[in-house]
């Protein structure tokens, strides 16, 4: 069901996330024969040419990423693990920090290797705490048997691991934010150019990638990029991992091959819509991702070239499925409030417009709303697209232009009525 | 170097600059608010937005964290940088008061040209807008609203990269975004902290001492330099213009200095100055010593001038002591005029550290807290620890002289700005004008020759010192 698997390989159980039971997987093979058999570039070609891309969001060829680090430029790199995963909606690191963190430590490894890390470190999100534990007693074990310090596994590779908590924050979740947040500073994002590939973490060459897209290093590096690339579709191998909330009966995390199909998804992994509701509408990959109508998902496969042709993307995976009834106005309105409560405030358009549209939604809920309210948003929208230093800006303002405009209706009825259209409560289970 | 095109024109660009520098060195003005020549790029106001054309289409960004690139092409007023930067603007304005009717930058201030030169339209908000703390005391000297502040972040910057005192930082988030002390520092220990007064882009950062004193417009800057320490650092001194004289209602305000700002000098003090600079009113306007006087009688300037002559003609060995804040004219002038009546003249020290005053550090503030001491001493020596015995004239020239140590039973000639009680004490007094009151130069520790310019004029019984020492030069007519 649901196609292949990469990650969740192995029935969860009590012990199932230790290094005992990780071992007995195989577990830390594939770093040892890295280590022994192959060198740094090889490792960066195999995960280029598996044309593995990011799960977190954006995704960018993870290869492209790592070939712009010059490993002979006398510097130090730096690799970040970026769990953070503040994404409204999205919960599916959560599922590898807890139960397989050990695959992305040696991942991390054999990532560190190729890039020649000596320091690596893993951004966590600050309310995660059974992950943080596992994690941090995961870091325990590794250093105890050898994986991590100096002459690792008899070699003379050195790398270090730091776990940083981070303090609540969304914006920590954008890269750049994410490195001037472990240097002890405001989590502000930087601007572009310098790329953080060549100016990062200290200023010094760093590569930061998604905990889900790291964790399929060393599949990638064990098996070869052929065999990952058999699984799922050619523009975008291998599998995805999708947390799914919302209106269905078995929310939960499940790994899913590219292109199956989302019908089929829904039936099957995620038991149907709850309570027999029809479906309304699909937020696919967190809060910023454009939403689909139901007519608009319905027959598409989950395969990302796929869902950016329909205007939207998988982005980190994590799945709104909202059920008919749902009150799309105030759905932006919880979003906005959100955004206005995340936004970090460094530049003009975000700061300002995301209170903007907060307020504009608040007042209609309020029943204060007129007509050119919805143009407004739009303004505002507009202008927060490609204007910002970092994507929370332009990813606001989509999300928020697409529910808009394909909820429209609920808009004006909620103006001329002063009250939802869907009569503003949505009394799941009851039905 | 790269060559670049804005706006069709050919530019030849320097390899390291960005698209902004390259613009503004080349006379082409693109807006900005966060941008700073001396600060880090930060980027975050998005004003100075580009347009650059490429191939495979146009794409906008902005100008300040843009490097040049061999042959692009930029656009600083394309329609579509128009629309992004009149929409920046609203949001900009969305929750700043425009209070500009109330506010001291009103007439200066960025917002308030840019918003005339590139918005020009009222907000299209209909909602309330984000209330936050007016009149917050960021410190002794400065006065924060921060609902005026458009988060620039200039001031936090200046006190991270330029005074290093790391005092502020930004609380909280989106357009709850404050400035604020940081915890554990406090805004007064920093010498240099009204610095962020002027680089406030708008009226968000005030001082104190001007807050409400005078609409900029009714002000002129008169170009002088600090006399604060031997650094000599390029300032602005601003008073009233003459055209807006009060006659009524406040004459003195007239004759007083509104405020000092710094005046970029790149081979002294770049744009910045300290707070004592930023105080020059502190030491100008003292009550100031007008009445010539006979050992503590009122005469006429003239008749004063004349016993001077005539003691310094008696003297058989006269001592001069000159003021190392005299301009290099003046120094001059009682080089070749005076200097040879009198057996030797000495470089005094006129002012000493005020307590609790910064001495020295590494940036801008030195430890000599006189303006000209490289001038004078150019000309004449250090003065000795006591004057030599014997000695049957002292000629005084400005403040800092104990009169009790001078030697017993010489005559004294004083030549002092201020009221002292020295002044009747002194077998003759005159009045000499201030820097304010007259042109010249000082010299600085460095060597640097600075200009300074009149702002004010000078009473008609106060002495202008360089012609004193031409008169006081001139023998009597019956001896000679």
């Amino acid at each position: 069901m649901g196609g292949r698997k990469l990650l969740m390989t192995f029935p969860v159980t009590a012990t199932s996330h230790t290094l005992a039971d990780y071992r007995a997987r195989g577990g830390y093979e594939t770093l040892a024969k890295v280590l022994r058999e192959k060198k740094p570039e090889d490792v960066t070609k195999e995960v280029a040419a598996s044309g593995l891309q990011g799960r977190g969001g954006a995704a960018f060829p993870v290869g492209r990423k790592w070939q712009v680090v010059h490993l002979d430029d006398g510097q130090p790199h730096y690799l970040c693990a970026n769990a953070d995963e503040g994404e409204p909606g999205t919960f599916k690191d959560r599922w590898i920090l807890e139960n397989a963190p050990h695959l992305l430590l040696e991942s991390m490894l054999i990532s560190s290797y190729a890039l020649q890390v000596r320091n690596a470190f893993v951004y966590i999100r600050g309310e995660f705490d059974l992950p943080y534990r596992r994690l941090a007693a995961a870091v325990e074990e590794a250093y105890e048997a050898g994986y991590f310090g100096t002459d690792i596994l008899g070699s003379p590779f050195a790398c270090d691991i730091v776990v940083y908590r981070g303090a609540g924050s969304y914006v920590c979740g954008e890269a750049s934010a994410l490195i001037t947040s472990i240097e002890g500073k405001r989590g502000y994002p930087r601007n572009r150019p310098p790329r953080l590939t060549v100016k990062g973490l200290y200023q010094k060459p760093t590569v930061i990638n998604n905990v889900e897209s790291l964790s399929n290093v060393t599949g990638i590096v064990r098996d070869g990029a052929e065999a990952f690339k058999k699984v799922g579709t050619p523009k975008a191998p291998g599998t995805r991992l999708f947390s799914v909330s919302g209106h269905i009966n078995k929310p939960g995390v499940y790994e899913v091959e590219g292109g199956y199909p989302f019908a089929d998804f829904l039936r099957n992994e995620l038991g149907g819509m709850l309570g027999g509701r029809k479906l309304k509408a699909v937020i696919p990959g967190g809060i910023s991702a454009k939403v689909l109508t139901a007519a608009e998902i319905e027959p598409l496969p989950l395969d990302q070239p796929v869902f950016e042709a329909a205007g939207s993307t998988l982005g980190s995976g994590g799945m709104i499925v909202i059920a008919e009834g749902t009150c799309m106005v105030r759905l932006l309105q919880v979003m906005l409030r959100f955004y206005h409560h995340e936004s970090c405030g460094q530049c003009t358009p975000c700061r300002e417009g995301m209170g903007w549209l907060h307020r504009v939604i608040d007042r209609i809920v309020a029943g204060e709303g007129r007509l050119e309210d919805i143009e407004t948003m739009h303004h505002v929208s507009r202008w927060n697209d490609g204007t910002t230093i970092c994507g929370m800006g332009d990813a606001a303002g989509y999300a928020t232009v697409a529910i808009l405009e394909k909820f429209r209706d609920e808009f004006e009825y909620w103006i001329a009525n002063k009250r939802s259209k869907c009569n503003g409560v949505l009394e799941v289970g009851n039905a | 170097m790269p060559e670049i095109f804005i706006d069709g024109q050919a530019i030849q660009a320097e390899p390291d600059q960005t698209v902004l520098q390259a613009a503004l060195a080349n006379g082409i003005f693109i807006p900005y608010f966060c941008w700073h020549p001396h600060l880090s790029v930060h980027g975050n106001c998005r004003i100075c937005v580009v347009e650059v054309e490429a191939k495979g289409g146009s794409w906008l960004d902005i100008s300040c964290n843009m490097p040049v690139t061999e042959g692009m092409h930029v656009l600083t007023d394309s329609e579509e940088v128009r629309a992004q930067r009149k929409a920046i603007l609203q949001f900009v304005t969305l929750n700043h008061p425009v209070d500009c009717g109330i506010c001291d930058k009103a007439g200066e201030c960025t917002l308030q040209d840019y918003h005339f030169a590139y918005n020009g339209s009222p907000s299209i908000s209909r909602d309330a807008k984000v209330h936050a703390t007016k009149f917050f005391d960021l410190s002794k000297r400065i006065v924060l609203d921060n609902e005026r502040c458009i988060l620039c972040s200039r001031c936090v910057r200046f006190t991270r990269e330029i005074s290093k005192s790391h005092a502020l930082g930004i609380e909280n988030r989106a357009d709850h975004s404050l400035v604020r002390p940081a915890e554990d520092r406090r805004f007064d220990d920093d010498p240099y902290s009204d610095n962020v007064i002027d680089i406030c882009p708008v009226g968000a950062l005030l001082s104190k001492q001007f807050l409400y004193k005078a609409r900029v417009w009714y002000l002129e800057p008169t170009p002088s330099v600090c006399p604060g320490c031997e650094r000599g650092c390029a300032v602005q001194i601003w008073h009233r213009r003459p055209e807006w004289r009060l006659n009524a209602l406040d004459p003195r305000q007239n004759a007083e200095i509104a405020r000092v700002t710094p005046l970029e000098n790149p081979a002294v003090n770049g744009p910045w100055i300290c707070n004592k600079g930023r105080d020059l009113a502190r030491i100008f306007e003292r009550a100031r010593a007008e009445q010539p006087m006979l050992k503590g009688k009122p005469v006429e300037l003239a008749a004063a001038i004349d016993a001077a002559r005539r003691l310094i003609d008696e003297a058989r060995h006269a001592v001069a002591l000159v003021s190392n804040w005299g301009s290099n004219e003046e120094l001059a002038a009682f080089k070749q005029a005076l200097a040879g009546r009198f057996a030797a003249s000495f470089v005094k020290r006129d002012r000493q550290p005020e307590p609790g005053e910064r001495i020295e550090d590494d940036f801008l503030i030195r430890a000599d807290k006189n303006p000209n001491t490289a001038g004078a001493r150019a000309l004449f020596d250090d003065a000795p620890a006591a004057l030599p015995d014997g000695a049957d004239l002292v000629l005084v020239w400005g403040e800092g002289c104990d009169f009790g140590r001078l030697p017993r039973g010489a005559k004294t000639v004083f030549l002092g700005s201020y009221l002292a009680p020295e002044n009747g004490h002194a077998d003759v007094f005159i009045p000499v004008s201030i820097q304010t009151e007259r042109r010249g130069s000082y010299t600085n520790f460095a060597g640097t020759v600075s200009p300074f310019e009149p702002c004010f004029a000078k009473k008609p019984s106060v002495a202008d010192a360089e012609t004193l020492f031409a008169a006081l030069a001139q023998r009597e007519r019956a001896t000679a």
